[in-house]
């Protein structure tokens, strides 16, 4: 036969590559299906020096996990772009395309063209997205946003990643900082919540501060550990001798003009010094007030000796992005040089005080006026809490932000899921003509997938409750599944909500994945070790 | 040659090199057994009689003790499951600075339970779900047994303090802890500031010399550096002090400088102009009163032949930390450059003299009164790793004593509250109705671990014990504990053996935390081990 390939490259055609597509997605699903829900199990990832991770977050998991089958990786990385847009549903995305996968076996194996199955299937994705839009719960997000709605979304998102009292604990914390820094007429931006972590206490000591936690301390013995009333001056002025950029040298004949050069060189930064500091003598004579400056760039020894002398509280090498949520907490305004200061570009803080643990300081801005800025405060006993801990706060922030957005949530406990599927069985297959009915079937029995694996998950019997539930549906109550006791139940009474926006993208982005993977028929993979064939 | 079918599942999707463990008896069942053996091996270290470890680390550093945070910490523990426990222990040592041994064992003990729930078919979300609440009860009788009267204390009272750092010492180097926690007494009540809450540790420093014995340890309300005087002035009395961060130097310009000279007469005039500079500032620091000069960097040749001149004693202090806490024993501001010093920038000392103490000079800082905020502990043992088991010890004490500084609430010792607590939470246990009912009544047994490795390390019959344990409190003698050197059970309470709250709260929380942990986990999926320089193999024992 002729060989029109490379002799090292390796060909799976037909029904082979199919196949090898069908088993990788459903592998993919095995691996992340014991994650799906409150129930769902914890995996332990060690990484290649021996660091240990936990986690239930599918995005985390495909992130860390390191895959190399290629339809695995396709598969995963549809289900990173779910993050990236919506910040959940990655699990579910995953083992919704395993189960597409599953279903089509079924009837490719009969014989069926995998074409006319994906005829079907974007019937039924148009017909599900049109069903979404009407099975929606509009939320009203006027200037008050209706905070039991946004924390019964929290609370949904949370418990799936975190056990059940934390995650109690986080809701409370997710929706004050978004509302916090929620402005009317701004998209949200939760880059302003900072997230910052101290290996300390327990994890339910995790808290939301109203103000900002900065990861340094003062550098200098005798500066205030703890400061009231605070004036804050953000600043990003170098308070440290630069050397010129030139190379420059002097020449001198004895030690007095030695050391009149070494006054003149400090002279320029003291006289910056001194700025700030007739800046807080003209705010702070005769008052109980305190001064803080929080510098981007650095301030050197001698600096910080002067402004320690003048009872300031200086702070050097601040971060860049603290130093827009500063101004955002504490008020004021970021000045770049000292020139013209005035009273009003100071911030104003109640309290102002640092923490050490161990080697490490923290100084914390608390009690600010009105803050548009927060921190959340994680705390754990070691670093793989932290990080499980870091990765929940980041999709509760989400859920909470992609609520206020969408102004509309979905019931959830696989209530959703099996109303479309109904939906799909008795109303939509009938208008559809031909083979690709089976299509819409395949894609209705899919969708059943996530109450299945909630189910399964809880230790209960699967087929039990997807017949309870569809029963139920038929009754036309619209009932979702309790976790404890496998009986339906009502998911609005329950407060089990999930996001508009994660719902539309997994319907969205699932049925287009599947299908580029059914209407594959042949894999090809280049020879690898071209010039050393081994 | 055709693409060979992938074999299904997980494994043939992940990168070479990677392992997937999953399920009960792959992954849950291992992990357990991996902690248990981890806890075995610090379990014969807990309490007064416990053995010591020999532990070699990777760089063939010897360790001898049985501080269960170093052992673990040297260990280094490569199975992810008993790595939970080692951060446990690791996070009870930073938060408490002692009990690292009884989370360990604790975590291993319960997690050993939690294996015979699961083998007789309890899932372990169950035993999870029973853990949680047994130690949510647990912490509520902890409260419940706090000796009366405990929540206030003078933590300047030496008899109070040693009675509730005894057992935290006795628990490191017993028959000795008499001695060592009346020298932990004395050098922590000695810093306690105005606000006990602001008790830091690192104003108790401890200095290891070698020879001598435990009898010859001292507390120094000062300073002790492990140096000698720059110059040849050795003892100083009731001095002040001036200190510069900088050095004790002729100045020097950011900017490169070049002395320009022009002929001979000139050369001769720039040595003198820099002398006259050097004495100039000198003498400045001469007239202001002050005798001793410390410097945080190089101290100059010409420098130092003035200070010679002017009768000042000169030391260094090259750590940043060090000059620090040396300020804060002599009440001294550092200055940054070497100037006439303000009077409020000196310090004050008692005596500044160089000993020789075991064929090391060290400089003795003395500060009886006033200011002094930093003592120190001066050890003295035989070996090496004798003092560093002595300085585990005292660190422990300190750590202790900064604990009850906080909370002082104490809880009977000698395993007298393991007991009680193990009682009252199977009590607890028959009120349940679930599952989880088999899972708490573990717990409460997991309890017994202490006084039976207490018993078995002292070589007493454990069972013996328990059971006349079991006996006393049932009798409502809480107090009851195990009395080590008569191996009777008594009150602990003329014995003055307890233990404080705070320890034994965060121990036990941190080790059912960690077992929860190690039980929640199902699949751990390892990657490929990051390559790297190798590591030599690990040598024989016969190589050293």
């Amino acid at each position: 036969m002729l060989r029109v390939l490379n002799p090292n490259a390796e060909v799976l055609n037909k029904s082979a590559a199919l196949h090898m597509n069908i088993n990788a997605a459903k592998g993919l699903q095995d691996v992340l299906k014991t994650n799906l829900g409150p129930k769902g199990t914890i995996k332990m990832l060690v990484g290649g020096a021996g660091d240990i991770k936990l986690t239930k977050d599918g995005n985390t998991l495909l992130k860390e996990m390191q895959i190399q089958n290629p339809t695995a990786i396709m598969i995963a990385r549809t289900a990173v772009a779910q993050d990236d847009i919506s910040g959940d549903g990655t699990t579910s995305t995953v083992i919704f395309i395993g189960e597409l996968m599953k279903q089509s076996e079924r009837y490719i194996d009969e014989g069926m063209h995998p074409r006319v199955l994906v005829d079907g299937f974007e019937i039924a994705k148009r017909a599900t997205l049109q069903f979404l839009e009407k099975f929606k719960t509009p939320v009203v997000m006027g200037d008050e946003p209706d905070k039991e709605i946004l924390k019964m979304v929290a609370r949904t998102t949370l418990r799936t990643k975190l056990y059940e009292a934390l995650a109690d604990q986080l809701t409370d914390i997710v929706t004050n900082a978004v509302l916090c820094i929620r402005k009317p007429e701004e998209a949200i931006d939760l880059f302003m919540v900072e997230i910052m972590h101290m290996r300390h206490k327990f994890d339910v000591d995790t808290r939301l501060v109203e103000g900002l936690v900065l990861d340094h301390g003062s550098r200098h013995p005798d500066m205030k550990r703890r400061a009231e009333n605070c004036h804050i001056l953000t600043c990003n002025v170098s308070l440290e001798y630069d050397k010129s950029e030139i190379n420059a040298g002097f020449f001198y004949s004895n030690a007095e003009q030695r050391e009149a050069m070494i006054a003149a060189e400090r002279r320029q930064v003291d006289e910056r010094v001194q700025k700030i500091i007739d800046l807080k003598n003209k705010v702070c004579s005769g008052k109980d007030n305190n001064f803080v400056v929080i510098n981007q760039k650095g301030i050197d020894p001698p600096s910080l000796d002067l402004l320690a002398r003048a009872g300031i509280i200086a702070l050097r090498r601040a971060k860049r992005r603290n130093m827009e949520r500063l101004i955002l907490a504490c008020g004021g305004e970021a000045v770049n040089s000292v020139d013209d200061l005035t009273p009003d570009c100071l911030g104003w803080a109640g309290l102002v005080y640092e923490h050490v643990l161990g080697e490490e300081k923290y100084t914390f801005v608390e009690n600010v006026r009105n803050p548009h800025s927060c921190t959340i405060l994680i705390k754990g006993p070691n670093d793989h809490t932290i990080a499980q801990i870091k990765d929940a706060v980041r999709d509760g922030l989400r859920a909470v932000k992609n609520t206020i957005e969408d102004e509309s949530v979905v019931l959830g406990a696989g209530a959703f899921e099996v109303a479309a599927r109904q939906h799909l069985i008795n109303e939509v297959k009938k208008t559809v003509e031909g083979r690709a009915q089976l299509g819409v079937v395949a894609f209705a029995d899919a969708l059943l997938v996530v109450p299945k694996t909630l189910a399964e998950n809880s230790g209960l019997d699967k087929q039990d409750v997807i017949i309870a539930l569809t029963g139920e549906h038929d009754r036309g109550n619209v009932v979702g599944l309790s976790q404890h006791t496998g009986e339906p139940i009502d998911p609005q009474m329950e407060g089990i909500f999930d996001n508009y926006s994660v719902k539309r993208q997994i319907l969205n982005s699932g049925p287009v994945i599947a299908s580029q993977l059914l209407l594959v028929d042949e894999v090809i993979r280049a020879g690898r070790n071209m010039r050393k064939p081994t | 040659m055709g693409l060979q079918m992938p074999s299904y599942g997980i494994q043939s999707m992940l990168k070479e090199g990677h392992k997937h463990l999953s399920g009960l008896e792959e992954a849950v069942l291992k992990n357990i057994d991996a902690c248990k053996q981890l806890s075995t091996i610090t379990r014969t270290s807990l309490g007064p009689n416990g053995r010591n470890k020999m532990v070699i680390n990777h760089l063939d550093k010897l360790f001898i003790t049985n501080d269960a945070a170093t052992i673990v910490s040297e260990l280094e523990v490569q199975h992810p499951a008993a790595k939970i426990l080692v951060l446990a222990a690791k996070a009870q040592q930073e938060e408490i600075g002692d009990g690292a041994n009884l989370t360990i064992s604790f975590a291993g003990e319960l997690l050993q339970n939690a294996e015979e729930l699961i083998r007789t078919g309890l899932h372990p979300s169950e035993v999870i779900s029973g853990y949680t609440k047994a130690i949510n009860k647990t912490v509520e009788i902890l409260d419940e047994l706090v000796e009366k009267g405990s929540e206030t204390m003078d933590v300047r009272n030496k008899d109070e303090v040693v009675s509730r750092t005894k057992a935290a010492i006795a628990s490191k180097q017993f028959g000795q802890e008499d001695i060592l926690s009346s020298l932990v007494a004395d050098a922590c009540i000695q810093v306690c500031p105005k606000n006990p809450a602001n008790f830091n540790v690192d104003n108790v420093r401890v200095v290891k010399l070698l020879g001598g014995g435990l009898h010859n340890c001292t507390v120094v309300r000062g300073m002790v550096l492990k140096s000698d005087a720059v110059g040849s002035i050795k003892r100083i009395e009731k001095a002040k002090v001036a200190v510069f961060a900088g050095g004790v130097d002729t100045s020097a310009t950011e900017t490169k400088g070049t002395v320009l000279i022009h002929n001979a007469e000139q050369l001769e005039n720039y040595a003198k102009t820099e002398e006259a500079k050097v004495e100039e500032l000198i003498k400045a620091v001469a007239d202001s009163g002050a005798k001793v000069i410390v410097s945080g960097a190089a101290v100059g040749e010409m420098a130092l032949h003035f200070c010679e001149r002017y009768k000042l004693m000169v030391l260094k202090i090259s750590s940043k930390f060090e000059l620090r806490r040396f300020c804060r024993t002599t009440g001294a501001v550092a200055m940054l450059k070497l100037s006439q010093p303000n009077p409020d920038n000196l310090g004050y000392v008692d005596s500044v003299s160089v000993e020789e103490i075991g064929g090391v000079r060290v400089t003795v800082v003395n500060n009886e009164e006033g200011g002094n905020t930093v003592s120190t502990v001066l050890l003295r043992g035989s070996t090496d790793s004798i003092l560093d088991d002595l300085e585990r010890a005292v660190d422990d004490g300190v750590n202790t004593y900064k604990a009850m500084c906080r909370d002082s609430r104490i809880v009977p010792g000698a395993a007298a509250t393991e007991i009680e607590l193990a009682k009252r939470v199977k009590e607890f246990s028959f009120k349940e109705t679930g599952l989880d009912q088999y899972a708490i009544a573990k717990f409460a047994g997991s309890f017994e671990m202490v006084p039976k490795t207490l018993a078995e390390n002292a070589g007493l019959n454990s069972m013996d014990i328990i059971s006349s344990l079991y006996a006393e409190h049932a009798s409502g003698n809480s107090k009851v504990g195990i009395d080590l050197e008569e191996g009777v059970c008594k009150d602990v309470s003329p014995m003055n053996i307890w233990d404080l709250h705070v320890t034994k709260f965060f121990a036990l929380k941190y080790a059912a935390d960690a077992a929860c942990t190690v039980l929640r986990v199902d699949q751990i999926i390892m990657s490929k081990p990051a390559g790297g320089p190798r590591r030599d193999q690990p040598a024989g024992m016969d190589e050293d």
